[in-house]
C-alpha cells in the first residue's frame, strides 16, 4: 500500500459532537458500542434543543445503559430489537422532523449505512448526519460480479455468498449500497488465491 | 465565448424603475433552451466603451421563440442599468452570451422556497416554469417595497396560484424569515434573490437554524467594486493595462484588446481567476468564490470583481 | 457519402479488425516520450477533416458491430444502463444531443425532421426508423436515454450539477475499462474517479471539477485518455473480469503485435439546455500494436513511454501483467532516433 495514499470514498467516522446550531437532535445507536457512544454523547452535555433516541439492542447486554442515559439525559429511548423495527419507528419521527434537524449514528457499519440511507431517502442531507464506528470493523461487501451484498466480512478477501468468486475487499466505497467493492482476486490466474488475512476483526 | 445576437422586440414599463425587455434571435432563429435560474450577459456599447451586465432570463423554459429580461434602473450604478432603461428600444440589436446557469434548482429536493426580494423576482420566474412542469412542492415569497414597486404580480399569481405569497413592506411588513424557514419539512431547499442584506440575512439565519450550506442557494448580481487605478502588466502576453477607478480589471483588460475568460461576470463561478505573480500592494477581494487560505496566499484573484491597492500587479495571462 | 460498416466481433472470436483508414485516424494520445497524468482539457471544436475530432460524435466503420456488441452486454446485464428518477429531463437532453449532431453530421446515414414537438428519426445503418413525441415516454419503445444510447457509440456518463459537483445519475457503460456503474452510480466526481492513485492526481480532479461546473452550453471540451488490453475486447468492465481476467496473462513477444492493443478514450463533455446537466462521452478506439507499427513514430513513441512510466501509474493502467512481452515486442522497431513532439503518425 502506497504510503500517505487513502482513497477519498472510504468513509471516515469521528466521535459524535453535539452540533451548537440544530433545532431537534435525533440519535440512533446499535449494540454495546453504540451505547457507550450515547453516554460519552451525554456526558458532553445534555442539548437544549429535544432530543430523539433509537437504540438498537438485538440481545440483553447491549440493553445495558439504556436506563442509565435515560437517567442522565431525562429523555426516554426508543429500544427495537431488530433493524427493522428500528427502521419502521425512524421513519415514523421523520415525518416529523424539520430541517435543523440533526441526526447521530453510532454502530457497527451494517447499522450506520442503513440508517444513513433512510435518512438520505427522507431528504437529509449527509452534512447533517454523524457517523461514529463502534464495536467490529466488519465491512460489508458489494460483490461487483453478481450484486450481492455479503454482510459481516472480517477477512480481505472474501468468498461471495452468492456467485463463490473469491473477492478481494477493496477501499472503494459506496454510500448508496452502503458498502465496499468486492473483485474477483484471481481473475487472472485463476485458482491463485492469497491467504486471507482478518483485517476488519 | 460564443455570443447570440439579438433583436430587441418589446420593451414595457412594469413596475417603478422596472422595464420588461424581449428579444429574439437576429436572424429569426430559435434561440437554445435552457434551464430554470437561468441568466444571459449582455453586452452593451457605452460611449465607445463595451460594458456587460448579467441578467435573469424570466420566461418559460419551454419558449426557445424569445427570451425575456427585466431591468431595475439604478440611477448609481456603472451605467448598464441607464443604457438599458434609456437607449434599448424595440428594434435595438444586443449580444448576449449563452444562457449560463449558477442558480438552478435542486432536483432531489423534497420542497422548495423561493424568496425574492424587488428585483429579484426575475430568476424565480423561469425556475417556476421547471417546477410547475415536474410537478415539485414550491412556495414563493414574494417582498418589495409597494404595490408601485411590485413587478409581474399577476403574472406570478397565474403561474403559481395560491404557492405564492406577496409582502408589500408597507403594508404586511417584513416578511419574517426565521419563521418561514423553522418549520420546513426534511429535504427542503431554499433559494434567495434580492439585495445584499436580504440574502446575507436569510444566509446568517439558516446557518443558525441548522440547515446546511448546500440547501441555501443565492444568486447575487455583485457588482465590480470601484477604486484606485492601478497598472496590471500580462505576463504572457507582454501587455501592460492601467485599470481607472471606474472599470473593474476584467473590463479594462478587454478594453485592451485581451481576450481575458471570464463567465458570470459577478465573482461567483471562478472561470476568470488568474495567478498573480507579484503585487506592490494588498489585493482587495470582492469575490465570493476563493477560500480563506486562497485570499490570504494573495497569489489569485477574479478580476471581473476585485482589485488592488498598488500601483503596479503581475499577472499570469 | 455512404460509410462502409465492419462485420466483426469484440468477444470470443475476436474478429474485429481496422482498416487501414481507420488505423490513420486513430486518437495516438502520445505527444512526447514521457507521459504524465493531466487534465489535458481543451474546446472541442471541429477538427481536420476526416480525423475523430471532425465531428462532435464520431461514427467510423466500427458503428454497426459496437452498437450490436452494446445490445449483446445489455441482454446479459442491464445494470450497465442506470437512469435516476430525476433524470428525465436529461434524458431528453441527450437524446436531442445524438440525435441532432449525427443527422448533421452524417446526413446520408442519420435523418432528423422535426415539426413542433414531434420528431422523425431514421437511423440507415441500424434500419431504425421511429415516430415519437418529444417529451413523450410513451411514444418511443424504451425510455429515451436508453433508445438512443443503442445507437450512439461510446459510453456515456450524464452527471447531475449540484451542491457544487457532479453527480453520475445516469450511465449506458458497456465498454469500460474496468469500473462499475451499477456500483459508482449517484457518486459524486472525486468519488468516481478515487480509484485512481497517486495524491498529486486528486488535485488535478479539483482543477477538473472546477472548470467543469462552469461548462457553458454551445462550447463542448474534450480530452484523451489511454489504456492497453490484450485482444480487442470492449467490454472489460468490473463485472466480467471473470470473464477478461486470463486475456491480460496471455500475451507473448510472438503475439503481442496481433493480441495487444493500444486502447485511447476519447471524452467529449456537452452542457445540456434543459437539465443543465453534463452530458460525458468515452469514445474508445483499438489499434493493435502490430498496426500502430505501420507508423514508425508511434511505435517507437509508445515503447519510450513504456519504458519511462511511472510504477503507479503502470498498475493503474492494469498494464502490469503484460508489460514485458509488449515492451519485447517493441524494443526491436526503436532505433533511439530523436522524435519531434506531436502526435502525427507521420
Amino acid at each position: 500500500m502506497e504510503k500517505g495514499y487513502s482513497i477519498t470514498t472510504k468513509p471516515i467516522y469521528g466521535t459524535l459532537i453535539w452540533q451548537k446550531k440544530a433545532t431537534h437532535h435525533v440519535v440512533v445507536v446499535g449494540g454495546e458500542g453504540g451505547g457507550k457512544a450515547l453516554l460519552k454523547l451525554f456526558q458532553q452535555m445534555v442539548p437544549k434543543q429535544p432530543v430523539s433516541v433509537f437504540y438498537l439492542a438485538e440481545d440483553d447486554a447491549s440493553k445495558k445503559y439504556v436506563s442509565t442515559v435515560e437517567d442522565m439525559s431525562g429523555e426516554s429511548i426508543t429500544v427495537c430489537d431488530s433493524l427493522e423495527a428500528l427502521t419502521t419507528s425512524l421513519k415514523t419521527e421523520l415525518t416529523n422532523c424539520y430541517m435543523g434537524t440533526q441526526f447521530y449514528v453510532a454502530g457497527e457499519e451494517k447499522l450506520i449505512w442503513p440508517v444513513a440511507k433512510v435518512l438520505t431517502e427522507y431528504g437529509v442531507d449527509d452534512r447533517n448526519i454523524f457517523k461514529e464506528q463502534t464495536g467490529s470493523l466488519a465491512r460489508r461487501v458489494f460483490c461487483v460480479h453478481c450484486e450481492t451484498i455479503n454482510e459481516d466480512v472480517h477477512h480481505n478477501i472474501h468468498q461471495c455468498v452468492n456467485c463463490g468468486l473469491n473477492l478481494f475487499v477493496r477501499d472503494h466505497f459506496s454510500r448508496h449500497w452502503g458498502a465496499y467493492m468486492g473483485f474477483m482476486v484471481d481473475g487472472e490466474t485463476p485458482g491463485e488465491i492469497p491467504p486471507a488475512q482478518e483485517v476488519y476483526p | 465565448m460564443s455570443a447570440l445576437k439579438v433583436k430587441v422586440t418589446a420593451v414595457e414599463q412594469v413596475a417603478e424603475q422596472i422595464k420588461h425587455f424581449t428579444m429574439v434571435a437576429e436572424d429569426g432563429s430559435p434561440l437554445p433552451y435552457f434551464s430554470g435560474g437561468s441568466h444571459v450577459v449582455v453586452s452593451m456599447d457605452i460611449d465607445g466603451r463595451t460594458h456587460r451586465n448579467a441578467y435573469s432570463l424570466m420566461g418559460p423554459t419551454n419558449d426557445n421563440s424569445a427570451y425575456q429580461i427585466a431591468v431595475r434602473k439604478q440611477e448609481k450604478s456603472r451605467g448598464g442599468s441607464v443604457f438599458m432603461h434609456e437607449k434599448v428600444e424595440p428594434g435595438t440589436l444586443l449580444e448576449i452570451s449563452m444562457p449560463t446557469n449558477l442558480f438552478s434548482i435542486h432536483r432531489l429536493a423534497k420542497k422548495h422556497i423561493l424568496v425574492a426580494g424587488g428585483i429579484g423576482i426575475t430568476p424565480f420566474l423561469s425556475q417556476i416554469t421547471d417546477l410547475n412542469r415536474l410537478g415539485h412542492d414550491y412556495e414563493l415569497h414574494y417582498a418589495y417595497r409597494s404595490a408601485e414597486h411590485a413587478a409581474f404580480r399577476k403574472e406570478i399569481e397565474a403561474l403559481c396560484g395560491d404557492k405564492a405569497f406577496f409582502y408589500p413592506e408597507n403594508e404586511t411588513g417584513r416578511l419574517n424569515i426565521t419563521e418561514l424557514l423553522s418549520k420546513q419539512p426534511l429535504g427542503s431547499h431554499v433559494y434567495v434573490c434580492g439585495p445584499d442584506p436580504m440574502v446575507n440575512g436569510l444566509e446568517l439565519i439558516a446557518s443558525e437554524l441548522g440547515w446546511p450550506e448546500t440547501s441555501v442557494h443565492s444568486e447575487k448580481f455583485l457588482a465590480p467594486a470601484t477604486g484606485a487605478p492601478f497598472t496590471v502588466s500580462l505576463l504572457q502576453s507582454n501587455t501592460e493595462v492601467v485599470v481607472p477607478g471606474d472599470l473593474s480589471m476584467l473590463e479594462a483588460m478587454e478594453e485592451a484588446g485581451i481576450d481575458a475568460p471570464y463567465l458570470c461576470r459577478g465573482g461567483a463561478c471562478g472561470r476568470c481567476e488568474v495567478e498573480v505573480v507579484e503585487c506592490d500592494g494588498d489585493l482587495v477581494h470582492h469575490d465570493e468564490y476563493l477560500s480563506d487560505a486562497e485570499r490570504v496566499a494573495a497569489n489569485k484573484i477574479l478580476p471581473c470583481v476585485s482589485r488592488a491597492n498598488c500601483s503596479r500587479m503581475v499577472i499570469n495571462l | 457519402m455512404n460509410m462502409a460498416f465492419n462485420e466483426e466481433t469484440f468477444r470470443g472470436d475476436f474478429t474485429f479488425r481496422n482498416s487501414p483508414e481507420s488505423v490513420r485516424r486513430f486518437p495516438y494520445p502520445f505527444e512526447e516520450d514521457e507521459y504524465m497524468y493531466s487534465v489535458n482539457i481543451e474546446q472541442h471544436t471541429s477538427g481536420e477533416p476526416g480525423s475523430v475530432f471532425e465531428h462532435p460524435i464520431d461514427v467510423d466503420e466500427h458503428y454497426v458491430a459496437e452498437c450490436k456488441e452494446r445490445a449483446i452486454v445489455l441482454s446479459e446485464d442491464h445494470t450497465r444502463c442506470v437512469a435516476l428518477p430525476h433524470m428525465m429531463d436529461a434524458q431528453w437532453d441527450t437524446l436531442e444531443l445524438v440525435m441532432t449532431s449525427l443527422s448533421e453530421s452524417y446526413p446520408s446515414e442519420f435523418q432528423l425532421t422535426i415539426d413542433g414537438d414531434k420528431w422523425h428519426w431514421v437511423n440507415k445503418p441500424l434500419d431504425i426508423e421511429d415516430h415519437f413525441v418529444f417529451g413523450d415516454v410513451s411514444t418511443l419503445p424504451m425510455e429515451p436515454f436508453e433508445y438512443v444510447m443503442r445507437q450512439v457509440q461510446g459510453d456515456w456518463v450524464i452527471m447531475d450539477q449540484r451542491d457544487d459537483d457532479l453527480y453520475a445519475d445516469m450511465g449506458m457503460v458497456t465498454g469500460q475499462a474496468d469500473w462499475s456503474v451499477a456500483f459508482d452510480a449517484g457518486m459524486s466526481f472525486k468519488e468516481w474517479h478515487a480509484p485512481v492513485p497517486h495524491a498529486p492526481e486528486m488535485g488535478i480532479f479539483d482543477r477538473a471539477l472546477k472548470y467543469l461546473l462552469h461548462l457553458q452550453y454551445g462550447s463542448p471540451v474534450r480530452r484523451t485518455n489511454w489504456r492497453m488490453c490484450v485482444n480487442p475486447r470492449l467490454d472489460t468492465s468490473s463485472e466480467t473480469y471473470d470473464v477478461w481476467g486470463t486475456d491480460n496473462v496471455s500475451a507473448t513477444k510472438e503475439n503481442a503485435g496481433d493480441k495487444v492493443f493500444l486502447r485511447v478514450e476519447l471524452q467529449a463533455l456537452f452542457r445540456l439546455p434543459r437539465s443543465n446537466a453534463i452530458a460525458f462521452s468515452i469514445r474508445t478506439y483499438m489499434v493493435s500494436l502490430a498496426d500502430l507499427a505501420t507508423y514508425p513514430r508511434w511505435a517507437k513513441r509508445l515503447n519510450r513511454v513504456l519504458r519511462s512510466l511511472h510504477p503507479d501509474l503502470a498498475e493503474y493502467k492494469g498494464l502490469n501483467s503484460f508489460k514485458q512481452p509488449v515492451l519485447d515486442w517493441l524494443e526491436p522497431l526503436d532505433d533511439g532516433a530523436f522524435l519531434e513532439k506531436g502526435v502525427h503518425p507521420e
